[in-house]
């Protein structure tokens, strides 16, 4: 009846694997999966558009999903696969999306929905700061990227 | 045109909801018990229970102290009801006397009104209206009590129920929707679940408020048990004018048999009540109430009388939520229907999605 310490599905597996909650506990992770939303996009379907505003993060769990210039629809800015997450600056503000995100291939995203996230941190202070950290890392990867590179892959979600 | 949408449909629902009003009061109590325990059970999913087993244990405890509290309280009760019945006698005679004493010096001062025989044809009304009362009454009231009371027994396990499966219902309801609408969705529901919230919320700071301000008005007047006077006028307060009437009765009754020979006191109460009712329909209704749903202050005052003449006592104490998610939904599913491009983002993803159901069939 109680679950204390879930094992370890093969969900909470693959969510494990994303990036945004290394360095959560199984039973943080157990928690976060009833935040999130699985959704399935086939390939060419727009998951979002440039200038929306952003109502929450998506989750790779499958497939490559294209981040794309407003103004350049042809060729990806960005691919970004199994794993990996996007659109984290609707978490952060309100600010509309800055780039259009497509299906490059048939894929499975999980969404969490920017209210729930921000209930998630008033209410939890530890997988708060965990995740916080992570993305706290991952704007960092990206603003060196900027600076490097003078291009900015992905980052203008 | 959406805000006139909005307007009308509220009218409509509060309009069909005191059709139904046997299925909507335990709905509502539910929700306020929902909101109340919600924070224990996040609290138990948190600390590594399952929400089932969350809801479960929260559930147990709260009818457990529920159940608990009764039985504690049925003995007292049993052990008390004569003496009530007393006291009920005792502060309807001593309302009685403040209703005729005043009269009464209304006719000395006014000829008309001593020619009438006012203070007289009250004192028979009075005494016609009470002997028949029970005998009209008493049967339509165990029926009314009877017909009620199945429908209010629902609202805790209406709760309990929202409780362990609201977010799975969340989820299926989501599931549902294309992936064109999906985060509009989102925003819908978390807005309207947000505007339940903070409008119970909303209105337990109100009762709170009221309770505490009348209380310490009373205790000022020297009127006897404040606190609790405070308390139950502010519970009956829910029902906007209808529950101020009554609230008011209670607060005369009392402050007229506390003090029998000064009529000043019971004007005194009434003073004071119309005073926190100004305040509270005027100022700390539309503060908290009526903020917690964005509403304005103008609108929320003239939509309490719109339901009012809608739908009547229900009216009046719907109006304000069903609004509030009216609002949220009719602002949203118009800014969807207005929107050619998520619509042509849900028409293209249709077509992928025949296209590839359909690749091998051609």
């Amino acid at each position: 009846m109680f679950r204390f310490a879930p094992k370890e599905s093969p969900r909470l597996k693959r969510l494990r694997s994303i990036s945004l909650f290394k360095g959560l506990t199984l039973r943080e992770l157990s928690i976060l999966d009833l935040l999130l939303h699985e959704r399935h996009y086939l390939a060419g379907e727009v998951i979002f558009d440039a200038g929306e505003e952003g109502q929450g993060i998506y989750l790779t769990l499958d497939g490559k999903v294209g981040i794309y210039h407003p103004e350049k629809s042809q060729s990806p800015l960005a691919e970004l696969g199994a794993d990996s997450f996007f659109g984290e600056m609707a978490l952060l503000d309100d600010s509309p999306r800055m780039a259009q995100a497509r299906a490059l291939t048939d894929c499975t995203l999980a969404v969490m929905f920017r209210g729930e996230f921000l209930s998630l941190l008033e209410t939890h202070a530890l997988i708060a700061s965990k995740l916080s950290l992570q993305l706290a890392r991952h704007l960092g990867q990206r603003l060196r990227s900027v600076s490097l590179a003078g291009s900015v892959p992905g980052s203008t979600l | 045109m959406v805000w006139s949408a909005i307007l009308g449909s509220t009218c409509l629902l509060l309009f069909l909801f005191q059709k139904i009003l046997w299925l909507v009061v335990p709905f509502i109590l539910a929700l306020i018990i929902y909101y109340a325990l919600l924070p224990a059970v996040q609290r138990l999913v948190l600390a590594g229970f399952s929400l089932s087993s969350g809801a479960t244990l929260v559930a147990l405890g709260g009818f457990a102290v529920l159940g608990g509290a009764m039985a504690l309280a049925a003995p007292w009760v049993a052990a008390h009801v004569v003496g009530w019945n007393e006291w009920g006698a005792r502060y309807l005679a001593g309302g009685l006397g403040f209703v005729l004493g005043t009269l009464e010096s209304m006719e000395h001062s006014f000829e008309f009104l001593a020619q009438a025989h006012l203070t007289e044809s009250v004192r028979q009304g009075v005494s016609d209206f009470s002997a028949n009362f029970v005998s009209r009454n008493l049967a339509g009231g165990v029926m009314l009590a009877a017909a009620w009371l199945p429908s209010l027994l629902l609202a805790p396990f209406l709760a309990f129920f929202f409780l362990r499966d609201g977010r799975r219902f969340k989820k299926f309801i989501i599931r549902a929707v294309p992936n064109a609408f999906l985060e509009r969705t989102l925003f819908v529901l978390d807005e309207v679940d947000r505007t339940a919230r903070l409008y119970f919320i909303g209105l337990l700071k109100l009762t709170f408020l009221d309770a505490f301000i009348l209380a310490a008005g009373l205790w000022g007047l020297g009127i006897s048990a404040p606190l609790l006077l405070g308390l139950v006028t502010a519970v009956l307060a829910w029902v906007p004018y209808v529950g101020s009437i009554l609230g008011c009765a209670l607060v005369v009754l009392v402050a007229a048999t506390d003090f029998p020979g000064n009529p000043g006191m019971a004007y005194g109460a009434i003073g004071l009540f119309i005073f926190v009712r100004l305040l509270d329909d005027f100022f700390f209704m539309p503060m908290t109430v009526g903020r917690s749903l964005h509403l304005h202050p103008l609108l929320t005052v003239i939509m309490i009388f719109v339901g009012g003449a809608v739908a009547g006592i229900s009216g009046l104490m719907l109006v304000l939520p069903l609004l509030g998610v009216v609002m949220v939904l009719g602002e949203t599913v118009g800014q969807v229907v207005t929107d050619p491009r998520l619509r042509a983002r849900h028409s293209h993803a249709r077509q992928l999605r025949q296209t590839a159901v359909t690749v091998d069939l051609h």
